[in-house]
């Protein structure tokens, strides 16, 4: 279990190297009978016994694969590389040699070149057990919805493997089975009885079953559990690790952070644990000491690619602003800090503003936004959460989201993600991170469709199509659905799922009753609890009213799926041809069948194009204002519509469509120059005033009329002398720029006759 | 905030109207040639849009000065045959006064030692498009390479006199390139005049095109394939050599009140970029508040004044206007 393994490697050097270290137990029966002596002493913590007997192994035993697991387990892992490549040349045959040089490769993160070992070693062995259970580790790690069947085939050929039973017990907790990952601990404690192996890791298991149990005295009781591992062995922090790991992946930073400190106090150099803790205090938005403990860990692991690229990320905070104002802070790099502000500070203070009155719940701190231009700077960020969506993540008070400078105009609406994440700091904050994630995520997909910058519900026909199949899980399960995936995109699967749980609820039961739901967290509680207490029926009976539910929605839909597929491509190939009153009634009926569909390929945007080749304005804006109110935000869509509409007089309007723009693609310098223009029509100074502000900051090509813009806008709102700067910077650039020269002139007439 | 420290573009036009004011006292024998080409697009999308863009491009050349004469090849006609003519007659007519324009919108491609320009028949060597140019005695010389691997031809046209600008770096720089369209943009709209002098510089459309162009693969979140470039050689100076004129954009006047504003206007203009410069200069020595006062005190005293320059001229060319029953612009 590499998460309880340890990962505590002294500084690879040259020469042989002088700590032991506690190296992740070989579960293998057929382990040499010598290490087994050795690896007693090390189970038991006393380690410079056991360092001296694998010492003793090193110097007076011939076999290769032997004297490979003793240098390994000095801590001399490349002369343990040195000697498993000599073991596999001559043992080559036999596919033990291939799995134990596999699992140093894990040890140092190296599982491309692991998995690789495996497989040879299945090539050797078709029916290797240990090869299969390694293998199933890696795709565990990675939360691999394989990596359980594969275990199971493992146990189904040795139900004796205390390796596996441990596996699929850590994978049961995970998925929230603890009913399932019990019995599964009980046989592994009674395996590594029976196999004189140590109970460390099923003594942890334990102990993280206590404390996934919840209630008032989980800790304590996870505690117990724990103590039995240290009165084995008083310097194993794999126990307090593996609760750091489960507390990670319930979101519960601060309470993972408690255990892993505690893992450092009974073994300091466990380096897993040290980069766990690094990365948690990040997560805290504690940037500083978790660079400490990251820099430490890396000093023993130099290995980890996770904490190499953390320690990276953090030497580039250099290129970021970072600032607060009003209990919101703003992590933005240099480059773009200026465009986004305006618009990153005023979405967030009103999704707080919203989400304070919806949910009841107060901020208690203040929260932290960071946009990342790099997507794979966001990814380092993140790493190690699973199953988590890559536009934004929340982490608290801390939320980090793609910057949208790093994703093609129109690949994702950053307004609505920053919603989406902001509701994820009350779902979390409100109960103290204890609400399950799909709760969490349906109220975040609910609120985007309810009170984000662009309202309407949307739900992809995938979502629709694994209705229809019978894909979407019941609620107590529908966590799985995020955290152990068993198809492609059961991921976005569930979040729509989620989101219409949500919507279900609000319609069904009253707004009222999906905040009574959420408060349910407020303690420790249990799907099934919390629905029962809140709408006083069963989880089966709500599954059934939701099922229902979604039926009724999706009536027209549901039975003319196909057939909606094949308007739009009616529609469509009449639009290649400019046919445009052929594409008309496809497009409308499409539309009909399905007017929540707004993404790629939108009937409405086909409509829209069919009504603009025939000339028929007024429809098209009807139909892009249709668009819009269902949640469409394409920027053409909506920049087209708000040209329309000035055409049309409708000034306030087309400003709104315009400035809707800003939240899906903020960084055209035309858009703010045109929507600037028109603020300083209506005498919107202020809003004007943002605009050129961040025409300035966009660098544009044309600086002078951002300057010009600059001084109409602070003119109008009283500010002469700043005004008077940039009408002169404007004309510093444009001298003969006669609507600034006019201006001039005007000013110094007024400042003539005041004096 | 802070001052603006350019210093040129008000040189760009008291240059431009030195040589009119320079020109209008010679016989008016300096001559623009000018030959546009639009190459083979192979897809049907491909040759509506460079032959678009060429005849763009060539409507703008004439616009820019009145006598231009401008050959525009496109279709069947703009073969390496032909275009060797057109050079060929440019070349024995030019003088070192005169001016020469050259653009070829359209795919090209390179090997290593050449770069081919594709037209219908045989292709267009930039070796041999060289030696052609340099027949030419025209004294300034601007061409431009629209296309796929069109950096491959820079080295075999630099030439002391000429600008020459491709569309990519180099010859490996192989996909169709969107330089053009924004390279046309910048000659036919107020967009690239950064100045606001109703003259479009060699430098402003390049500059204008330059960014246009890595906008848009910033905002499909694509890698750019295309990286264009400029190269100036031997006293050919982009930021002076207008490339399109806007509006209606006056010729040198005859009127004497209107020779002698324009002359003032003149003078106040180097006064401009006397300020800027002497600021950029103060604020290496000392980035005060005062310091930054005074500038913009001094740049108000003549910006204001050319504000006023200008309002007379307006006055008067408006009268002139009138007089001669011409519609105020």
């Amino acid at each position: 279990m590499k998460t309880a393994a340890t990962a505590c490697f002294a500084v690879l050097a040259l020469s042989y190297v002088g700590q032991t270290c506690a190296a992740s137990i070989d579960y293998d029966p057929a382990r040499s009978i010598l290490l087994r002596n050795c690896d007693e002493r090390l189970w038991r913590g006393k380690e410079e016994d056991a360092r001296s007997c694998y010492t003793q192994i090193l110097g007076s035993v011939t076999d290769y694969h032997v004297r490979a697991e003793a240098a390994w387990a000095l801590g001399d892992l490349r002369a343990a590389n040195t000697l498993f490549r000599e073991a596999a040349r001559y043992k080559g045959d036999q596919s033990q040699v291939h799995v134990r040089w596999g699992r140093l490769y894990l040890e140092t993160h190296q599982d491309a070149e692991a998995l690789k070992l495996f497989r040879e070693a299945l090539k050797v062995n078709a029916n290797d057990a240990q090869g299969k259970l390694a293998i199933a580790q890696v795709m565990a790690d990675r939360f691999d919805s394989q990596a359980r069947a594969l275990a199971e085939e493992v146990l189904k050929q040795d139900a004796n493997l205390v390796e596996a039973q441990l596996l699929v017990a850590r994978m049961s907790l995970e998925e929230g089975l603890l009913d399932e990952a019990e019995p599964a601990i009980e046989r592994a404690l009674t395996l590594s009885e029976k196999g004189k192996f140590p109970p460390l890791e099923a003594y942890a298991l334990q102990a993280a079953l206590e404390l996934l149990r919840g209630g008032s005295n989980a800790g304590a009781r996870a505690q117990r559990g724990i103590d039995k591992a240290l009165a084995y062995n008083a310097h194993y922090g794999g126990g307090y690790e593996l609760l750091g790991h489960f507390e990670m992946i319930r979101r519960r930073y601060r309470e993972s952070i408690v255990w892993l400190q505690r893992a450092l106090e009974v073994e300091p150099e466990r380096a897993s644990a040290r980069a766990e803790l690094g990365a948690n205090l990040l997560r805290m938005g504690l940037i500083e000491q978790g660079q400490q403990q990251l820099a430490k860990a890396y000093e023993t692991d130099p290995y980890s690619v996770i904490t190499v690229n953390s320690l990276r990320l953090l030497d580039r905070f250099e290129e970021y602003d970072f600032g607060s104002v009003d209990n919101i802070a703003l992590r933005l790099h240099r480059k773009e800090a200026e465009v986004l502000r305006p618009y990153a500070m005023q979405l967030t203070r009103d999704s707080i503003a919203a989400f304070s009155k919806r949910y009841g719940f107060a901020l208690q701190e203040p929260v932290t936004i960071e946009f990342y231009p790099d997507h794979n700077d966001f990814a380092v960020r993140v790493a190690g959460l699973p199953g988590i969506g890559l536009l934004g993540v929340t982490f608290g008070y801390l939320v980090a989201m793609d910057s949208p400078s790093g994703r093609a105009t129109g690949d994702f609406h950053w307004g609505s993600t920053l919603w989406h994440e902001m509701a994820h700091v009350f779902t979390l904050e409100a109960t103290d991170h204890r609400v399950p994630r799909w709760l969490s995520e349906g109220i975040s997909v609910f609120e985007e469709w309810r009170t984000g910058p662009t309202p309407g519900v949307v739900v992809p026909p995938e979502a629709i199509q694994a209705f229809k199949e019978g894909k979407f899980l019941k609620v107590v399960d529908l966590d799985a659905g995020f955290i152990r995936p068993r198809y492609p995109n059961q991921v976005q699967i569930s979040y729509m799922q989620a989101g219409l749980t949500c919507l279900f609820i609000e319609q069904h039961f009253g707004f009222e009753k999906l905040v009574a739901l959420l408060k349910q967290y407020e303690k420790e509680t249990t799907v099934a609890a919390a629905v029962k207490d809140t709408f006083k029926v069963s989880p089966e009976e709500f599954d059934k009213l939701f099922t229902e539910f979604v039926k009724q929605r999706y009536a027209k839909l549901l039975p003319r799926l196909d057939d909606w597929e094949t308007l739009r491509s009616k529609a469509d190939e009449a639009l290649a041809e400019s046919k445009w009153q052929e594409a008309l009634e496809p497009a409308r009926e499409a539309i009909d069948l399905y007017p929540e569909y707004v993404n790629d390929g939108s009937p409405y945007l086909m409509l829209a194009r069919a009504q603009a080749g025939l000339k028929q304005a007024d429809a098209q804006i009807e139909t892009l204002r249709a668009y819009c109110r269902a949640g469409g935000w394409d920027p053409a869509a909506l920049r087209e519509l708000g040209s329309l509409l000035q055409e049309r007089g409708n000034t306030q309007e087309a400003i709104d469509v315009w400035l809707a723009v800003n939240y899906s693609d903020p960084l055209q310098s035309e858009s703010h120059l045109l929507v600037g223009e028109q603020l300083l029509a209506v005498e919107r100074a202020g809003d004007a005033e943002r605009e050129y502000r961040v025409l300035l900051a966009l660098d544009s090509h044309d600086k002078a009329v951002a300057h010009f813009g600059m001084a109409r806008a602070l003119r109008m709102q009283g500010n002469r002398a700043e005004s008077r700067r940039h009408l002169l910077d404007a004309l510093a650039i444009a001298p003969h720029y006669k609507p600034a020269q006019q201006l001039l002139l005007q000013t110094i007439e007024e400042r003539a006759s005041h004096e | 905030m802070g001052p603006a420290l350019e210093v040129g573009p008000a040189v760009t036009r008291a240059l431009l109207l030195c040589m009119l004011l320079v020109t209008a006292s010679m016989p008016a024998s300096a001559v623009t040639y000018a030959i546009v080409a639009a190459g083979l697009g192979g897809e049907a999308e491909y040759e509506e849009q460079f032959r678009r863009q060429a005849t763009s491009l060539s409507e703008a050349i004439a616009h820019l000065d009145e006598e231009a004469q401008v050959m525009l090849l496109i279709g069947s006609q703009a073969q390496s045959a032909a275009l060797r003519r057109e050079l060929q007659s440019i070349a024995d007519k030019a003088q070192p006064a005169d001016r020469l324009i050259l653009m070829l919108v359209g795919h090209g491609s390179y090997d290593g030692e050449e770069y081919r320009f594709n037209v219908p028949g045989p292709d267009l060597i930039a070796s041999d498009l060289s030696a052609q140019l340099n027949r030419i005695g025209a004294g300034e010389q601007l061409i431009v390479i629209a296309g796929s691997a069109s950096g491959g031809a820079m080295n075999r046209l630099q030439r002391p006199g000429r600008v020459v600008i491709t569309a990519t770096k180099s010859g490996s720089e192989r996909n169709a390139t969107r330089f053009a369209e924004y390279w046309v943009r910048a000659l036919t709209t107020a967009e690239a005049d950064v100045d606001k002098d109703e003259w479009v510089t060699i430098k402003e459309a390049f500059d204008y095109a330059e960014r246009k162009v890595a906008d848009a693969y910033k905002s499909s979140a694509a890698l750019a394939t295309e990286h264009a470039r400029i190269q100036e050689t031997g006293g050919a100076r982009a930021e002076r050599i207008p490339i399109a004129r806007l509006g209606k954009g006056r010729s040198m006047p005859t009127d004497p009140e209107l020779r002698g504003l324009f002359a003032e206007r003149l003078r106040i203009e180097r006064e401009v970029d006397a300020v800027k410069a002497r600021n950029a200069a103060d604020a290496k020595a000392a980035a005060d508040k005062t310091a930054e006062d005074r500038y913009y005190d001094d740049i108000e005293k003549v910006l204001v004044e050319l504000a006023r320059t200008q309002v007379r001229i307006d006055a008067r060319q408006a009268v002139l206007d009138r007089t001669e029953g011409k519609p105020r612009s």
